[in-house]
């Protein structure tokens, strides 16, 4: 199972939400949309992080929390003189807590058109058996 | 169309209510910029003016630069296309908060535009649109003439 650790932020739906917490850095910070899904022997996890190149994206598994970190990609250009506005840009981050053991050293991550994509395979004693019952 | 339905002076059933959402926009607005127009769209565009036209900009992660279609027409920019979210069968969902389907937008911009000069270009997904403004509607340089 997953939990979430994440800093909760109030916005209204289907806007990116700003989390509320004290930064070192300016700027925005979002909580990217995320899908966790499970497999038998992995988890799969998407996270949706558009304006951000795969260099600017960290991703860290310590003591069964699993945290996403994604520093702003480029400004727009200062010469532009906004008219109308539905998002921001900002930096991303997502926390969640993993109960089942990951095998850290086969985790694997990829960014695909804004979208990363981690599969996280379990640890083989993690992964469901099933046992043979015999006939005494 | 509820957009249309909660912006239209006409048929606003709750006036009050509007009023309060445009000053707390006010009250949350930090950065430089218009207020964050309200609503659940997809995919959320920003427009901005540049000295010979607009740029429009969309967040549409997930998608394949082939997979938007993006049309003008007059004064009209639509971006079309469908977002598909799928999953192993044999997977169990624990949290789902992407959402895909298939989405139509289309932008009023706030002058004719030449159509057969738009750019768009695609990474990260970041959809930008460079629009020149038609050529009626570009600033002229009128020189004084010494007389």
């Amino acid at each position: 199972m997953t939990t979430e650790t994440t800093t909760q932020a109030v916005a209204r739906p289907g806007e990116k939400q700003v989390l509320e917490r004290e930064h070192t850095r300016p700027g925005f910070v979002f909580r990217p949309d995320v899908d966790i899904v499970e497999q038998k022997d992995a988890f799969l996890v998407s996270a949706d992080l558009p304006g951000v190149d795969e260099r600017a994206i960290e991703v860290r598994l310590e003591n069964g929390l699993l945290s996403i970190d994604a520093s702003p990609g480029e400004a727009q250009d200062a010469a532009w003189t906004p008219l109308y506005a539905e998002y921001r840009t900002g930096g991303y981050h997502r926390e969640f807590a993993l109960s089942d053991a990951i095998d850290v050293n086969a985790i694997e991550a990829k960014l695909v058109d804004g979208v990363l994509r981690l599969r996280l395979p379990k640890r083989h004693e993690a992964r469901p058996r099933q046992i043979a019952v015999q006939a005494g | 169309m509820a957009q249309y339905w909660l912006s239209h002076p006409w048929f606003d059933p709750w006036p009050d209510l509007g009023d309060l959402h445009r000053r707390m926009d006010r009250l949350f607005e930090r950065a430089s910029g218009p207020a964050l127009a309200r609503g659940s769209v997809f995919p959320p565009v920003n427009l901005y003016e540049t000295s010979d036209g607009y740029v429009l900009t969309a967040e549409v992660p997930g998608l394949r630069h082939d997979e938007i279609e993006i049309t003008v027409e007059r004064d009209r920019l639509t971006l079309s296309g469908e977002r598909r979210i799928e999953y192993p069968k044999d997977a169990s969902l624990h949290r789902v908060e992407r959402r895909g389907g298939s989405f139509r937008r289309t932008v009023q911009l706030p002058s004719e535009v030449d159509g057969d000069k738009v750019e768009a270009s695609y990474r990260d997904g970041v959809l930008r649109v460079r629009i020149p403004k038609a050529a009626e509607h570009q600033p002229r340089r009128i020189a004084v003439g010494a007389s």
